[in-house]
């Protein structure tokens, strides 16, 4: 749909953060002592099974107090066992600690602050500025600056939802009525993706949101074009296009900024052309994905909260000239 | 049929009292249950404390604010009734192993009475509470350990009423006789597990 | 005859001659459960009762086992449109359900109540009415949950049902309700088997059979049932405050965040219990591991004591572990510690254990390969695999990672089929010619025991890397694009080698109730008491109760060993025994069958499936419950005879019976 290849865009074990580097730190340090710790649990198992018995000792009667020299070793053997597990979950502990409190560690700078509120089944970003007029709404695409902290503070407008990106963090889980954080640091560009992972309802499986690292500039850029409200029309088709948004029932559910469409249900469509994808990182943003989508969303994403829109082909055509206008 | 070696068991009783008896454990691993019932229900009181300013929240009938905290009247009243109560179970309990089958009646309908006194009074208790239990978090779990408690209430005033329907029709045998003290037992805890229910729900706000 | 002398109201040892033939026809006769429907329902004997359990469990796995066969089909492409939403989120709720309530924690207790009794050596559980009530109300709840899924009504919300997706504001209709009382019904069972299971094994042992005696899976059992009796009344305190909060016309706000209710407590709640209920799980299942290896190895368990603290002590800290499902809420980061070091601590008494078990296998004289001892050795690799996936899980920002996705889903069923299943199967293979007087078939048992490890690996070992890779879990489909297709597949068809071991399994059940090799009274030469009497078991158990010298009764049983005589024989009598030393205390008298758990336990089925419609159902279904406990209770007229006979030892004050103190 959109990427060749999405298989690195959310992998845990390709970090884009330092946060995310010292969780794939501990992952492999555990991975490799649990190798080590199941191949001598395995190797012990097959040599209690397979040991040569004499046949002697395959006929001794039951010994209800045994002593022999296999015994003791056997004790000895599990005592240093057992204080070798310990050991190990003591040092995998302290790991588990230090990592810990390096990935929740919020550093003296100055962070990117953004609000992440959880929707069925969308995500709504919202950047935080100090200038409150230059503060803005997107869905379900998150861009950021390659190397700044990150602030993001979750919270839910319904149900439970959680944040995962696993390239940049652990997940957090955005709970209605409370507030939780993640804070992260970018340091690699590129493209990542993230999905829901609380079940959430019906389409839990498909809200997805895509994270952009770009360069400062770029991000700047793209910041300050958001700030702004929706392009204008700028010829009848889209006009007309315009209309068809405002006349419809999409105003119920869909914000574009600068027009009297201003409602919360829905993602806001302010700057709809320029993300990378639609419905919540499922489908690549094309005119084409669009038409669909408008149409029938259910045949997408079964029990959505988007009905299906019967509209005549010129009143589509021209919605979708004005739609994929909105930069 | 040869001859070996047996452990001629014969002569032991066939019933007995307090730990030694069967029943007397099944009950007490039902208070075991119900005790950890009651000891979660007061951890949900005391976490739904954290969600509000205060405690009970206050109830608005504009243009005044109402201090919300339940009367103390009619709880109070009840407690040292269920305290009182104690008295005739415990007379209960020891008419019933003595195997006093007059004593064993007066105290059985004394208890029925006092049981009965305080399930009226508990109606009185929830009358008392300044919210429904559909008002808010604090009256949904006020509601709630009272409910529970009430339960109870009903449920040993009842069982000693059958035993005690039992004991007048069918007269007094050696295995009621332990039924008898073991629902003085289930009397006890039903008692006992008030006190600090009650402390916490009508003292709590007062003092916290 | 027996000689009477010696002291009054205490047992004592002396020769006697027994009338073996007399005895026997009388136990036949008091202890016989009529033919026929009555019968089967008025039943009380414990092990009708439990294989009953066992046999509606085991359907139930079968139904959860069809779900999850649909959930891999759906999954098994990307954007497969096999199940939509709806259906596949009904599907893994009540799959989860199931596995969890109607399956797992029922077989074993049934285990705990089929062979409690027998090895510790009495003839019934403590309460048998009380038993017979819990399988009805199990059933109830079992019934009540298909009956919504089939009519469209099935939960929906995950079988841990967290709010407010659960809650009246997202969840419209009657789907979680069915979810919440099911949950009510199969509580109550547990915590009736819980109640058996401590009852029984505290004071009705076999006279010497002192605690630091008793069978490995004895301790085990125990310690699950104080486990249930601490952890259920969370559940069931959250699943009725549940119910009351969408229940319109009572509208309570536990879960309401806007009237200062709390969606974060539904999952302390929850997980208080939740936590627990897996050691509930598995803990049975190392009883069942440590059964099979001493009798596999034919040799004393290795480190008794220290396989008994380990079970305590895992029984203890496994309630210290539950906020380790919610590290991904907004917790103060010191409490997430304290979770985290406990989770990773609770892996020593498991170490303790998987050590002690194989030195015992080390020790070990002539290592027989049967099937039993097969699914241990695969439980031992396969739990080891999930033990450690739970420590990984068990440290919070790791956690953060791999929590909610296929990793757990992974880990999860390595911990639960490696180590409650594996060990369950290896359990049915070993007891089913005590059960049948059959063995099962051996050939048919390896290729069994093959299918079901090799699918199993297959099926989840992948689910670990998808997890890593990004895919969250309860999803009903995926895009292509995420390049998750392949190990889904892998999955699914794994998940087709499992299912045919399973078939195999019920092949070789059928076929070997017909033609399996006569196993006799001890087919495996095991040393615990359920072996010391006949394959099945007569309704009694045993003709006199065995007495006790030792852990390991029937490897070393003399001739001289006492049995217990003097009981009676005309009515239903066990003995009840000193807790801690097992001295005989008095004489037990266990009810005939009886109508009154049906009637009970219909009582309680209007009480709560009317609740789910209104709230009427609570007084209505008391008076009903009210009647049906005095039925319960009120005894029966006796013949006079009898009556005198049963009333000679009535004290007023002879000095008898009830003042003892032994």
């Amino acid at each position: 749909m959109f990427f060749q290849d999405l298989s690195g865009a959310h992998s845990s074990v390709e970090p884009a953060t330092p946060q995310a580097g010292r969780i794939a730190n501990l992952w492999w340090v555990m991975f490799y002592v649990s190798v080590a710790v199941l191949a001598l649990v395995t190797a012990a198992l097959i040599y209690a099974v397979f040991r040569r018995r004499s046949a002697r000792e395959q006929t001794a009667p039951v010994d209800l107090s045994p002593n022999t020299n296999r015994e003791r070793k056997a004790t000895r053997a599990a005592a240093v066992a057992l204080a070798v597990t310990i050991a190990i979950l003591f040092v995998l502990l302290g790991l588990s600690f230090t990592t810990g409190r390096a990935v929740s560690f919020l550093s003296n700078e100055s962070p990117l602050e953004i609000k992440a509120v959880g929707h069925r089944w969308w995500w709504e970003f919202q950047y935080v500025d100090p200038v409150p007029s230059r503060g803005f709404i997107t869905a379900n695409e998150l861009r950021l600056p390659q190397g700044r902290q990150i602030v993001l503070t979750l919270t839910s407008n319904d149900v439970i939802h959680s944040f995962w990106a696993p390239n940049l963090m652990g997940k957090k889980d955005l709970i209605p009525g409370q507030e939780s954080r993640l804070i992260f640091r970018p340091e690699k560009q590129g493209v990542f993706r993230g999905q829901c992972a609380e079940f959430c309802g019906f389409q839990h499986a498909q809200m997805g949101f895509l994270v952009l690292v770009e360069s400062d500039g770029d991000f700047s850029d793209w910041y300050n074009h958001e700030s702004q409200q929706a392009v204008q029309p700028s010829n009848d088709s889209e006009k007309r296009g315009r209309q068809v948004f405002l006349s419809s029932t999409c105003v119920m559910c869909h914000t574009i900024g600068g027009t009297p469409a201003n409602s919360n249900i829905g993602p806001p469509l302010t700057h709809l052309a320029s993300r990378t994808s639609i419905a919540a990182a499922t489908l690549t943003n094309s005119r084409e994905n669009l038409a669909k989508w408008v149409t029938d969303s259910q045949k997408i994403k079964p029990g959505n909260r988007m009905p299906p829109n019967v509209l005549g082909p010129e009143n589509l055509d021209d919605l979708l000239n004005y739609l994929t206008s909105l930069k | 049929m040869s001859e070996r070696s047996v452990l001629n068991c014969s002569e032991l009783p066939e019933h007995a009292f307090d730990g030694r008896a069967p029943i007397w454990w099944g009950n007490l691993l039902l208070l075991a249950i119900e005790s950890t019932m009651f000891g979660i229900v007061i951890a949900c009181y005391f976490y739904f404390h954290q969600n509000f300013s205060y405690w009970p929240p206050p109830r608005n009938v504009p243009p005044t604010t109402y201090d919300t905290a339940p009367d103390l009247l009619a709880p109070t009243s009840n407690v040292i009734l269920l305290l009182l109560s104690c008295v005739p179970m415990y007379l209960l309990d020891r008419a019933a192993r003595a195997g006093k089958i007059k004593a064993v009646r007066i105290a059985i309908v004394v208890s029925i009475i006092f049981g009965a006194a305080a399930v009226a009074l508990r109606c009185f208790e929830f009358r008392d509470i300044h919210f429904k239990w559909d008002a808010n978090a604090y009256g949904s779990i006020v509601w709630a350990v009272l409910s529970l408690h009430f339960a109870h209430l009903i449920t040993g005033t009842l069982e000693t009423a059958v035993l005690g329907a039992y004991v007048f029709v069918r007269g007094l045998d050696a295995k009621h006789r332990v039924d008898l003290t073991v629902t003085a037992v289930y009397w006890y805890w039903i008692v006992g597990v008030w006190i600090p229910l009650y402390a916490i729900l009508y003292w709590g706000p007062r003092l916290g | 005859m027996i000689n009477e002398r010696s002291k009054p109201g205490k047992a004592h040892i002396e020769t006697a001659t027994l009338d073996v033939e007399r005895d026997r026809a009388e136990l036949e006769r008091s202890w016989e459960t009529r033919p026929g429907f009555i019968g089967w329902l008025t039943t009380t004997n414990h092990k009708s009762i439990a294989i009953r359990y066992i046999v509606t469990a085991f359907i139930f796995f079968l139904f959860g086992g069809i779900l999850a066969a649909l959930m891999r089909i759906q999954l098994a492409r990307p954007r497969s449109e096999f199940l939509g939403p709806d259906a596949y989120d009904q599907v893994f709720t009540v799959h989860g359900s199931t596995m969890m309530f109607l399956f797992a924690v029922p077989i074993m207790t049934a285990l705990g109540l089929y062979f409690v009794p027998l090895m510790v050596g009495t003839r019934n559980v403590a309460f048998p009415k009380l038993n017979a009530f819990g399988y009805y109300v199990y059933l109830t709840g079992g019934i009540l949950l298909y009956l919504g899924l089939l009519s469209n009504t099935g939960p929906d919300t995950g079988w841990f049902s967290y709010v407010p997706l659960s809650g009246p504001d997202f969840a419209p209709g009657k789907r979680v309700d069915i979810w919440a009382q099911m949950i009510t019904f199969t509580e109550i069972a547990a915590l009736v088997a819980a109640v058996e299971i401590i009852v029984t094994a505290f004071k009705m042992r076999a006279p010497g059979m002192s605690l630091n005696r008793i069978p490995l899976f004895v301790w085990a059992m125990v310690v699950t049932a104080f486990m249930i009796i601490f952890a259920m009344p969370a559940i069931m305190l959250a699943s009725s405050m549940l119910a009351t909060d969408r229940l319109t016309g009572v509208s309570t706000h536990f879960f309401n965040p806007a009237e200062g209710g709390d969606a974060l407590l539904w999952q302390h709640l929850f997980w208080f219990f939740g936590h627990p209920e897996v050691y509930i799980i598995f803990i049975p299942g190392t009883g069942i591991v440590s059964t099979l290896i001493v009798t596999f190895a034919r040799r004393i368990a290795f480190g008794y004591t220290a396989l008994v603290l380990s079970l305590i002590s895992t029984g203890f800290i496994g309630f210290g572990l539950w906020v380790h499902h919610m590290f991904a809420t907004p917790l103060p980061q010191l409490g997430q510690s304290f979770f985290t070091g406990a989770s990773i601590m609770i892996a020593i008494p498991s170490g303790v254990q998987i050590f002690c078990w194989i030195a015992t296998l080390w020790l070990g004289k002539r290592l027989e390969l049967k099937t039993p001892l097969l699914f241990v050795l695969g439980f031992v690799f396969t739990f080891v695999i999930g033990g450690l996936t739970g420590v990984m899980l068990g440290s919070a920002p790791l956690d953060l990672q791999v929590h909610d996705t296929f990793f757990v889903v992974a880990h999860l069923h390595y911990v639960l089929i490696g180590g409650a299943i594996f060990p369950l199967f290896g359990a049915l293979y070993y007891w089913f010619p005590k059960w049948t007087g059959r063995l099962m078939n051996e050939r048919l048992g390896k290729l069994n025991f093959w299918l079901m490890l090799i699918g199993f690996h297959l099926t989840f070992f992948p689910m670990h890397q998808l997890g890593i890779q990004g895919m969250p879990r309860r999803v009903y489909t995926y895009l292509p694009e995420t390049g998750w297709g392949a190990l889904n597949l892998l999955a699914s068809i794994g998940a087709a080698v499992l299912t045919a071991g399973v078939i195999a399994f019920l092949i070789n059940v059928f076929w070997s109730r017909r033609h399996g090799a006569p196993a006799g009274d001890n087919p495996w030469n095991s040393d615990t008491l359920e072996w010391a009497t006949s394959s099945p078991p007569p309704s009694y158990n045993f003709l006199y109760i065995p007495t006790v010298r030792n852990r390991y009764p029937v490897w070393t049983v003399e001739p001289d060993t006492p049995v217990v005589a003097g009981l009676r024989t005309d009515v239903r009598e066990a003995l009840v025994t000193h807790t801690i030393t097992a001295a005989p205390d008095h004489r037990y008298e266990l009810p005939n069958s009886s109508i009154w758990p049906l009637v009970l336990a219909a009582a309680t089925a209007v009480t709560f499936i009317g609740v789910i419609f209104t709230a009427w159902a609570i007084p209505i279904g008391a008076a009903l419950t009210f009647i049906a406990l005095v039925g319960w209770f009120w005894p029966n007229s006796e013949p006079a005879a009898l009556e005198a006979e049963r009333h000679r030892s009535l004290p007023t004050g002879d000095g008898l019976s009830l003042e003892q103190q032994t």
